[in-house]
């Protein structure tokens, strides 16, 4: 039985839980932003995977993580351009679409790797850490939270910013009007179309940067389907997390926290069928929707093309 | 009536883009794209298809096929299943159609289309076609070889494979134990699956025969988490804090994340499976594999389908046949390999018996008798 005592496995558990839930941050809260606006981005995996694919590549060949991030914005953004001129700006069916921008960016991800990289299996190396002075030194927690790559800190700020942006300002509101009563906005003098075409583009550049997270630090490398339908568990944290871009933290940490917790019972040895533990962190997440999604709330022109004159 | 007209004036002219049905069948357009693109990944490799050109010569047949679930580029099971089919087709003169990354979903419509397409004989390269293909060869007529389906074994038919790949990983524990510093190996798979299940018990039994006290621990990195890098590099990290320095690892894509978090270790090694890493091994840190070599096994089936045997009995790659080994590298010292070469000798030779796992609580079980 494993010594739950001690200080390493308490940290790289908890550091796991974090690396394991940051890409779910970054993806969620894009989601939530265009969820907001209402667009529902059912490609929000395809996204992350083209931002996986670039960041790969550009770090590989360049060295920059920070290049390589931008990278995983840039291709996430381009995939949900893609959704934008489609879904927004032509009117097709959000799900339809996003099935299919998903499957392309699988099929074309894997076609690209394997064209490029399946014979050298290149790996990026040890990502980089920035340390919080003063912080670093608490046992167990200094180590796993405080020592941690700078996007992580980022996306934690962004949360909070990205909440003030949508209850706060004018953008925000204007977000907001987008998905919930869009011919308001409009007869306001807002552009529907302009509004949630950036917040589906704002949902592309999160994801993909989630996505350059994921193989950059999480993983290290890419493999074809690197992401494991992580698009649908941001989906499900941005509908819980009820508009409030902060709660998209809550909802991936503790998605990422029952990983580790599942990991852990496993190597201390719990007596306990590993089907059972492996439930855990959907588990937890169906607990959390039963407790908060009676409060839930979608924008009621979610998922609905805008036209204007139309009811 | 009026209401009628607008609903109808909204329906079809949404800004002079279309109707509904314009955007529906647009949509589709889309998705059959998405589909098509998919689709294009897998290679029904036509121009792969390695045309030996040197005719069938004395072999049964002239060509067969092999589908394979993911590109034969992984390192593992879908490489070497494909260099061994590819390798098999040199040495017979005969032709092989190559269609890998073929997926997991319904198999048939490939399978029928590879056995009405000049295929002699079709191997069927997951566990997870072990139920359609033979279904398809008895509508076909045209043989395949399926893995982990004793019940299907049909004369002329089909055929079951699988592996003994427990008495690899015996040798592999043994190398575990024989190397370890910290007394703590680990264990992480991708899935709870039949032949991880078998390579774990063998790989614990194999370390407890050099040292009954050693602990060993397993972690699970999901429920099918073959491809999840950054899972297979996250289970492992936390494997290795808890003390473990030798890391048994089994799980397609996501062992290239074991192998990340391996080498981000301090003095830390990696046993593989199936394939040889050793080209992408940059940091030194692969201790061996245990290999699997699918060539004679093809070669088996079409002498047996030229003998008019194919089906009757099925087939098994084990540590006799070569169909099993442990990958020697130079990390391995002389005396440990020699120890494992007698241990080789006696499994071969029935004295040294490998339990056989298929069952992860069978697994747990052993791990929990230490």
């Amino acid at each position: 039985m494993s010594d739950l005592l001690s200080q390493d496995f308490l940290t790289a558990l908890i550091a796991g839980g974090l690396v394991a839930a940051v890409p779910l941050l970054y993806a969620s809260l894009g989601e939530l932003v265009a969820e907001q606006a209402g667009v529902l981005n059912v490609g929000l995996g395809g996204y992350m995977l083209l931002g996986a694919f670039l960041a790969f590549v550009i770090t590989y060949n360049t060295g920059s993580e920070w290049l390589g991030m931008l990278a995983g914005i840039v291709a996430g953004a381009a995939g949900a351009l893609v959704m934008a001129v489609l879904c927004v700006r032509m009117n097709l069916d959000q799900i339809v679409i996003g099935i299919a921008i998903l499957l392309v960016a699988e099929g074309a991800t894997s076609l690209l790797h394997g064209a490029a990289y399946a014979e050298s299996r290149p790996s990026l190396g040890s990502p980089s850490e920035l340390a919080i002075p003063g912080l670093k030194e608490i046992p167990i927690l200094g180590e796993s939270l405080f020592s941690q790559n700078a996007i992580v800190y980022i996306g934690i700020a962004l949360a909070f910013v990205v909440g003030w942006v949508l209850k706060r300002t004018s953008a925000g509101l204007s977000i907001r009007a987008a998905g919930e009563r869009p011919e308001a906005l409009d007869a306001a003098g807002v552009s529907v179309t302009a509004t949630r075409t950036w917040a589906t583009l704002c949902a592309g550049g999160l994801a993909g940067l989630g996505g350059a997270y994921l193989v950059i630090v999480g993983a290290g490398s890419f493999t074809p389907f690197i992401t494991q339908g992580s698009g649908f568990i941001a989906i499900v944290i941005a509908m819980l997390s009820r508009g409030r871009a902060p709660w998209t933290i809550v909802g991936a940490v503790l998605f990422g926290l029952s990983l580790s917790v599942a990991t852990a019972l496993q190597l201390i040895g719990v007596n306990i069928q590993t089907d059972y533990v492996q439930m855990l962190p959907f588990v937890v997440v169906i607990v959390v929707l039963v407790l908060f999604a009676r409060r839930s709330y979608l924008p009621s022109a979610l998922a609905l093309p805008y036209v204007r004159g139309e009811k | 009536m009026e209401e009628q007209r607008i609903i109808e004036r909204g329906r079809g002219g949404r800004g002079g883009r279309g109707g509904r049905g314009t955007r529906l069948i647009a949509a589709l357009a889309g998705l059959l794209l998405a589909g098509a693109i998919v689709a294009g990944c897998g290679s029904d490799d036509d121009n792969g298809g390695d045309d030996s050109g040197g005719g069938s010569g004395d072999a049964p047949i002239s060509e067969f096929a092999i589908v394979a679930p993911e590109k034969g580029n992984d390192y593992g099971w879908n490489q070497q299943a494909v260099e061994a089919a590819t390798q098999v087709a040199d040495e017979l003169g005969i032709e092989v159609e190559i269609a890998d990354n073929s997926g997991y979903e319904d198999i048939s419509p490939i399978l029928r289309e590879l056995s009405t397409g000049g295929a002699e004989f079709v191997v069927a390269q997951a566990s997870g076609y072990n139920t359609t293909a033979p279904d398809v060869a008895a509508q076909t007529g045209v043989p395949e070889l399926i893995w982990d389906n004793p019940e299907a074994n049909e004369p002329g038919i089909s055929a079951n494979a699988s592996t003994a790949s427990q008495q690899g990983a015996y040798l592999a524990g043994m190398l575990a134990a024989e190397t370890t510093k910290t007394g703590k190996l680990g264990i992480v798979i991708s899935a709870d699956d039949v032949n991880w299940n078998k390579m774990s018990g063998g790989f614990v039994a194999g370390a407890r025969s050099v040292d009954p006290e050693i602990e060993v621990e397993l972690a699970q990195i999901g429920q099918a988490g073959y491809a999840d890098t950054a899972g297979g590099k996250r289970v492992t990290e936390a494997v290795i804090a808890d003390g473990a320095d030798i890391v048994f690892g089994m799980g397609d894509g996501s062992s290239f994340g074991m192998l990340q978090a391996v080498e981000n270790a301090d003095d830390v090694k990696f046993i593989d499976v199936i394939g040889d890493k050793s080209p992408v091994d940059d940091q030194g840190v692969l201790l061996s594999s245990v290999l699997w070599n699918f060539e004679g096994l093809y070669k088996d089936a079409i002498a047996d389908i030229g003998d008019g045997t194919f089906g009757e009995e099925g087939y098994e790659l084990d540590l006799e046949n070569g169909g099993i080994s442990l990958l020697q590298t130079d990390q391995i010292d002389d005396q440990t390999w020699s120890d494992i070469q007698d241990a080789k000798q006696k499994i071969i030779d029935g004295d040294i018996k490998v339990p056989l796992t298929e069952e992860k609580s069978q697994v747990d079980a052993l791990i929990n008798e230490g």
